[in-house]
């Protein structure tokens, strides 16, 4: 097993007294696939949150390439190359598809107010590269006819397609996908877990919070299961059908819903 | 000449929609302070060059600077005082809430401004610019007023051009999404604080441009000329032209500016109500706005998003859109959607 690219340990988070989180503790390694799974309410999407900045710990570390990020900001997090989506596709609606996913492309030093004043011509010179890039991952999520559309007229599958090339174009070490299924015909799906499969391809590490376990059990290396805010069971999907605690807390409620 | 004056001050007030205009339409902050930094802009120009004060009259500083470095040192006293108050405003809070921040912020100046007379002579407020460098440049009164509107309006090309590659640059790009989704744009690394807050700050600088501008224009400046209510108006201008397309906002400025405020001056104004004519102008602004929001909320020119033009081909925005793949809540989102 390659060394870990993101080691949490000991977190804790309470809302009120309610505790959201306790003493959740797992590594993700480089390059592998790692499903997050849990009943509502296990804590699996505070984790993304304390994770990735949008929220502070009580207590407990996280650190990313070695590095500790408990109390940056969302932003610096995602410069280090962490990128999350949500629950929803959140696209930049009134905004071109082409736009949505050159800003994923993140070239920073080009937003700057004064740069962007008086370079104006050198940037958009440099930018003619990011935009055959993009229209090249527009092409591979069958976008790039619509690469001029405001990201609001598009369809919900094309919104989630698009959510999955912004993160192509982001070229982060780790990804973080919340809930990517949500709302998904089996199609898109398909399309979805075959991105995923590329992103691991190319060696980015995947996390992925998830309700659908068929899609679990075919992307992900590894399965991480919560419950009540606490880490119950960790390893290769299927070590974890015979977990009776595993069983008893989420799979065998999955037996209903087909 | 009259029609110079209009002109004059349509294109003021149209470098000032460009400002505001980052702010609100690129931004999406609605803010209430602004028209504060116009009146600090327009103070600051006056102070720092019509000289000492001659009691009973008192202001501060009392300087007799050329008025063209008046106004520059006036922009970076504006920027500084918008530094201060987006600094406190533009950190958590955001719609109804940022709006009441700022309108408390310029409600608070504002009384200062009337109350604490060594500041700026409270109610009677400033005066004495009265065609700066006429003399100098040989000009009759008329002349100076026609070569002051030349030079307002290539101001405002300079600006519009300015606004305009800022608009399509990537910073226009970056602070656009943080409009769009702060969450997201922040998940993709931008700082949403500090962009939002550079942005601020370059609208306000063209406010304070605006100030210095508007102080040679009327010459004199007191609390009167600076009712938050001014603010309505430019708001106005910048959704019926187009809120986010500084083309469209500069057509809004002159066409809700002069068709406003001249139409209404032919309207009967009986000698009883001398405040008919203005009363009734609120209301037709009012209910533009509504008309605006009802029938066509993108304004005249609605905001432009540079297109792609690349090798493969690529449909205009509003055509007719590909439906490949739908899903239940794809549909929810598009019925939730503006028309």
């Amino acid at each position: 097993m390659s060394a870990a690219l993101l080691e949490i340990e000991n977190l804790t988070k309470s809302f009120g007294g309610v505790h959201a989180i306790r003493n959740c503790t797992f590594a993700i390694p480089e390059g592998q696939v790692v499903g997050l799974i849990g009943p509502n309410g296990a804590g699996k999407s505070t984790v993304v949150d304390l994770v990735s900045g949008f929220g502070r710990p009580d207590s407990g570390s996280v650190r990313f390439a070695g590095e500790p990020i408990i109390g940056k900001r969302p932003d610096v997090i995602s410069r280090l190359g962490l990128i999350r989506t949500f629950q929803t596709p959140r696209e930049w609606r009134n905004l071109t598809v082409m736009d949505n996913v050159l800003l994923a492309r993140r070239r920073f030093a080009n937003e700057s107010l004064w740069r962007s004043l008086t370079r104006a011509r050198r940037i958009r010179r440099e930018e003619e590269a990011d935009r055959a890039a993009v229209r090249a991952i527009l092409e591979r999520f069958q976008l790039a006819e619509l690469r001029n559309e405001l990201a609001l007229r598009l369809s919900g599958g094309q919104k989630r397609l698009l959510e999955f090339a912004r993160i192509a174009a982001a070229e982060a070490r780790l990804i973080i996908l919340d809930e990517p299924m949500g709302g998904v015909n089996p199609v898109l799906g398909a399309r979805i877990g075959e991105a995923v499969g590329q992103f691991a391809g190319e060696g980015r590490s995947v996390i992925v919070v998830e309700h659908n376990l068929p899609f679990i059990e075919r992307t992900c290396h590894q399965v991480v299961v919560m419950d009540l805010g606490e880490v119950i069971a960790q390893g290769p999907f299927s070590s974890l059908r015979d977990n009776p605690r595993v069983v008893d807390a989420y799979l065998g409620m999955d037996q209903s819903h087909g | 000449m009259y029609w110079v004056s209009v002109f004059t001050e349509a294109a003021i007030f149209a470098i000032l929609a460009l400002g505001l205009d980052v702010v609100w339409g690129w931004g999406g902050d609605f803010d209430l302070a602004f028209y504060g930094y116009l009146a600090i802009g327009s103070y600051m120009t006056f102070v720092l060059s019509i000289g000492k004060p001659t009691p009973p009259v008192e202001y501060i500083i009392g300087w007799h600077l050329p008025v063209l470095i008046a106004i520059l040192i006036a922009v970076v006293v504006v920027v500084g005082v918008a530094a201060v108050v987006g600094a406190i405003a533009l950190r958590n809070l955001r719609g109804i809430y940022f709006a009441v921040t700022t309108l408390g912020a310029v409600s608070a100046l504002y009384l200062l401004v009337e109350n604490y007379t060594p500041l700026f002579d409270g109610y009677n407020g400033v005066y004495g610019l009265i065609n700066p460098g006429q003399t100098a440049l040989n000009l009759t009164y008329n002349g100076y007023r026609i070569v002051f509107m030349v030079l307002v309006f290539v101001l405002l090309f300079g600006c519009y051009l300015l606004v305009q590659r800022l608009s399509r640059s990537p910073f226009g790009r970056m602070v656009r999404s943080v409009r769009e989704d702060e969450r997201a744009a922040a998940a993709y690394g931008r700082q949403i604080f500090f962009t939002k807050y550079r942005a601020y700050l370059f609208g306000a600088a063209l406010a304070g441009l605006t100030g210095g501008l508007f102080a040679i224009f009327i010459s004199a400046f007191n609390p009167s000329a600076w009712t938050p209510a001014e603010l309505l108006l430019i708001y106005a201008a910048i959704l019926a032209g187009g809120r986010g397309n500084p083309r469209g906002v500069i057509l809004g400025v002159f066409v809700v500016y002069i068709g406003f405020i001249e139409l209404t001056r032919y309207l009967p104004s009986p000698a009883s109500r001398p405040d008919f004519g203005p009363a009734l102008r609120q209301v037709l602004i009012g209910l533009m706005i509504i008309l605006v929001l009802r029938f066509r909320p993108e304004g005249i020119f609605r905001e432009r998003p540079g297109l792609d033009t690349g090798l493969a081909p690529a449909g205009r925005p509003r055509q007719a859109r590909v439906q490949v793949l739908t899903t239940r809540e794809g549909q929810a989102a598009d019925d939730g959607g503006p028309g």
